[in-house]
């Protein structure tokens, strides 16, 4: 898996992604389930991985939300490598990607409307605009009816709308859905790639996890990227392609070799000094 | 998060988990209750003990010759000594007026001292001891003493009086100590009940609003608040149940025991009572803050 591997010369060189997993591995009971997978999604950007059940898509996502750390490798948001941030500074990062979970963690008290309000409140949003964003992205799956309902009366399926509602509402930075159509057929996967592709119309990076072959072939219909995995690796995609940008980069490589770094970059810096992403595109 | 999504999120939990707030109140309640009655059970005993020096008397009657002049004499003598508190000449008329004011502060009808002429009793000299925990032995060795002095009659060390009044206080001490340290016990299953409960309800919400990118700030700060109410409201309502319950029941239970005492049933001062509660909001926010779990496992670092 070598050839997935970025050098650091390379990474400072390209148009950074805004997510850029490098070289992540993680295991599970002693076994991996990811091995080094590098991956950048850059703004605006739409990408499905697929594979099959235990293939490691659903941690790879996970890493990629900062929901899991890495056993090895980086995860990078806006420039900043997150698996060396102090664990209060997390949350900053987390509100600036929208996930929804394979199993989706919603407040089973509130209604369906506050659950999504949550998200954008603590993107610092104010009780109007969330509410009002709340209700856009409801209406983007078509669960406008569930507005008001409790999360303890929605079915399974219903659940699953929500949290892809949550994960899309403003949008945010970056949105990552689990198996965003599951339970929901033909017309479950029409409304998830709509509501995906809506949040990418809007500059969000959208990274998609799904065993669904239909569902990722209606993401690589609607311009997405597909990216295949199987036990826990990358497999048939160039390292090129992994980033985007990166064709561009090994050009500006080349240069920087000739006239040297950006002056913004320094050599032998660990980070790059990029202003913090706390807040969405909208 | 925005002080306007905190006091949001207040209301939703408060309203989401009513019958636990309103049991968190309750068991603030009974924490005051408990505190509150230990303090002012405290304050009774000392009430008691006092009661008890003041009608710590030993009375001399004095021999029909003895005259005012010597009775005099006599009084000043017993008041040098250390174990006298005061000693005071009683002539008839004074004994009886007493008599009637005690009668009437234990709720005797006044007609039955109606008969009882003032010149029944005999002039005397009431003994009143210094506050000792062995008041009843020293009366018994200062009536000895007095029995062999000239001029004096007879002399009453109202012991067994005494005795009985000591075993109602004691009994009255266990009592209450008892009935505090069960207050206390029942206080503290509460206190660890609602806490386990809270944290029960409050771990799946850090879940998610640790997923959406919330703070630890964010995600206590909610739950610290609504228990800090909690335990003000019902510390509070403990407070005034003390205020306005306390002196009756005190009074009556005085009553029953025959105790008579010129002084006011106590109550908690201002101060107090302004310690106590700030006490128990700190202790609502200390809950509050370990009811609302970090989730550890999603985390990095």
């Amino acid at each position: 898996m070598d050839d997935h591997k970025v050098s650091r010369l390379q990474l400072l060189a390209y148009d950074r992604p805004v997510l850029w997993l490098d070289g992540v591995s993680c295991q599970r009971n002693g076994s991996a389930v990811l091995d080094s997978a590098t991956l950048g999604v850059a703004n605006g950007e739409l990408i499905v991985i697929e594979g099959s059940t235990a293939s490691g898509k659903s941690t790879l996502l996970e890493v990629a939300a900062i929901a899991r750390a890495p056993d090895r490798g980086a995860v990078w948001f806006a420039g900043r490598n997150t698996t060396t941030l102090q664990r209060a500074s997390l949350p900053f990062v987390r509100r600036n990607i929208g996930y929804c979970a394979a199993e989706p963690l919603l407040l089973v008290d509130r209604s369906v409307l506050a659950n999504i309000m949550l998200a954008l409140a603590i993107r610092g949003d104010s009780p109007k605009a969330a509410e009002s964003a709340a209700r856009e992205a409801l209406t983007l799956v078509h669960a406008s009816d569930l507005a008001d309902r409790k999360v303890t009366s929605l079915s399974t399926g219903q659940k699953r709308l929500v949290a892809l509602a949550r994960a899309v509402a403003g949008p945010p930075p970056v949105v990552i859905a689990d198996e965003p159509a599951a339970l929901g057929g033909e017309e479950g996967r029409t409304v998830a790639v709509s509501a995906l592709l809506a949040a990418r119309s809007l500059g969000a990076a959208v990274l998609c996890g799904t065993s669904d072959t239909a569902l990722a072939d209606q993401v690589v219909r609607a311009g997405g990227r597909r990216i295949h995995l199987a036990q826990g690796r990358i497999v048939g995609t160039p390292a090129v392609e992994l980033v985007p940008s990166l064709a561009s980069a090994v050009g500006r490589k080349r240069e920087i070799e000739r006239k040297g770094l950006p002056p913004h970059i320094e050599h032998g810096e660990e980070t790059i000094a990029i202003p913090p992403a706390t807040k969405g595109p909208r | 998060m925005k002080a306007v999504w905190i006091a949001r999120s207040v209301r939703e939990q408060v309203g989401s988990h009513r019958a636990l707030v309103a049991a968190a109140a309750a068991t603030f309640c009974l924490l005051a209750v408990a505190a509150g009655g230990a303090k002012l059970g405290t304050k009774t005993a000392a009430r008691w003990r006092a009661f008890a020096g003041q009608n710590v008397h030993v009375i001399a009657y004095l021999a029909d010759d003895t005259d005012g002049e010597r009775a005099l004499g006599l009084a000043q003598i017993l008041g040098r000594s250390a174990t006298v508190a005061q000693a005071t000449v009683l002539d008839p008329a004074e004994a009886f007026a007493r008599l009637e004011t005690s009668a009437v502060g234990a709720g005797v009808a006044p007609k039955t001292l109606e008969n009882l002429e003032p010149t029944y009793f005999p002039r005397s000299i009431e003994i009143r001891l210094a506050p000792a925990p062995d008041l009843a032995d020293r009366a018994a060795l200062l009536a000895i003493r007095l029995r062999e002095v000239p001029g004096i009659a007879q002399v009453d060390a109202m012991t067994s009086g005494l005795a009985r009044l000591a075993l109602w206080i004691d009994l009255g001490r266990r009592l209450g100590q008892g009935m505090l340290v069960a207050l206390a016990l029942v206080t503290l299953v509460a206190l660890v009940a609602v806490f386990m409960r809270s944290r029960t309800t409050a771990r799946q919400r850090s879940l998610v609003l640790a997923q959406l990118g919330d703070t630890a700030t964010g995600i206590r700060l909610p739950t610290c608040l609504w228990m800090a109410a909690a335990a003000l409201l019902g510390s509070g309502v403990g407070a005034l149940l003390l205020r306005f319950a306390w002196r009756p029941l005190l009074s009556r239970l005085e009553r029953s025991l025959g105790i008579v005492s010129t002084l006011a049933p106590p109550l908690l001062n201002p101060r107090e009572v302004e310690i106590g509660l700030a006490l128990v909001l700190l202790l609502g926010l200390f809950m509050g803050y370990f009811a609302a779990p970090l989730p550890r496992a999603s985390d990095h670092a």
